[in-house]
């Protein structure tokens, strides 16, 4: 057996943590499938998948993040860790709030992509998909943050 | 090794999770390609794997849980019911089009997932 101790939770963190988890999956999973149509339209010039990817991001990621970060600040309060400067939460902060200009970059890019002609939408979109694969990356760091809660 | 195996463990819930996301959108009407449908299975099965072996090795791993607990073995459960519903919603995903009884199954699958989330967060009785 292994040392490690189960964790105990106050019951009021449960609802806060839960809405976390699902808006932080409903942001990756966006982002995966916004990634995933960005590169498409990054090759192929096709407008179609740039539409794609950006409604991913729109009715997805967006409010993905959006709850996401709503339910963080719930926790943060629950917890009385409002003002903490401990490494895991740091690092939460600045995967989110910071990083909310790269979704928002994505965003408007593969907008403006999803209208344009086949060489302006392989051009927009494949640096709205370089924006999207660093927000990924990013949010494996918090996601790592998260669960290990580094001091 | 414990900070490790959550970590994967939740990573892998996070592949499962994305899946979910994006066979929602085609079975919505999305208009997927091949490789979007690849990409997402492909997340599916690392993310069903994973979360599935990861989890029952933290199970025997940590000490306060064992894998005859109420809501580990709710878990597995649901975990077998989202496979299955995998396995009969697979074959009716296509590039122009999904079937209505793999949409049914899809959003069966789906729901058994977000169960499972709820299951891992409230651990009723431990």
């Amino acid at each position: 057996m292994s040392g490690a101790l189960a964790a105990v939770r106050p019951d009021a963190w449960d609802l806060p943590l839960f809405l976390h988890i699902l808006g932080a999956m409903t942001l990756v999973g966006g982002l995966a499938l916004a990634a995933t149509a960005l590169a498409a339209a990054g090759r192929d010039g096709e407008a179609a998948a740039a539409r794609l990817g950006y409604r991913a991001l729109l009715l997805a990621a967006l409010p993905g993040w959006i709850a996401m970060r709503v339910t963080a600040q719930w926790l943060l309060d629950e917890q009385g860790l409002e003002g903490s400067e401990v490494a895991w939460i740091e690092i939460g902060f600045i995967t989110s709030e910071p990083l909310l200009l790269f979704l928002v970059g994505a965003l408007v890019l593969s907008g403006m992509a999803a209208r344009r002609d086949p060489a302006r939408v392989r051009r927009l979109a494949r640096v709205a998909a370089v924006l999207v694969g660093v927000l990924l990356v990013a949010y494996v760091v918090a996601v790592w943050a998260m669960t290990t809660k580094p001091a | 090794m414990y900070d490790t195996l959550l970590f994967l463990h939740v990573l892998t819930a996070f592949m499962l999770g994305a899946a979910a996301v994006m066979s929602s959108a085609i079975a919505l009407g999305a208009p997927a390609s091949g490789r979007t449908m690849f990409v997402s299975d492909r997340l599916e099965d690392l993310g069903a794997t994973g979360t599935l072996v990861l989890g029952v090795w933290l199970g025997l791993y940590v000490d306060g849980y064992s894998l005859g607990d109420g809501w580990i073995v709710g878990a597995i459960g649901l975990w077998l019911g989202a496979a299955t519903m995998t396995l009969l919603a697979r074959p009716g995903f296509h590039d122009d089009g999904v079937t209505d009884r793999a949409k049914l199954m899809h959003w069966v699958r789906t729901a058994l997932i977000v169960g499972i989330l709820v299951l891992m967060v409230w651990k009723p009785g431990a």
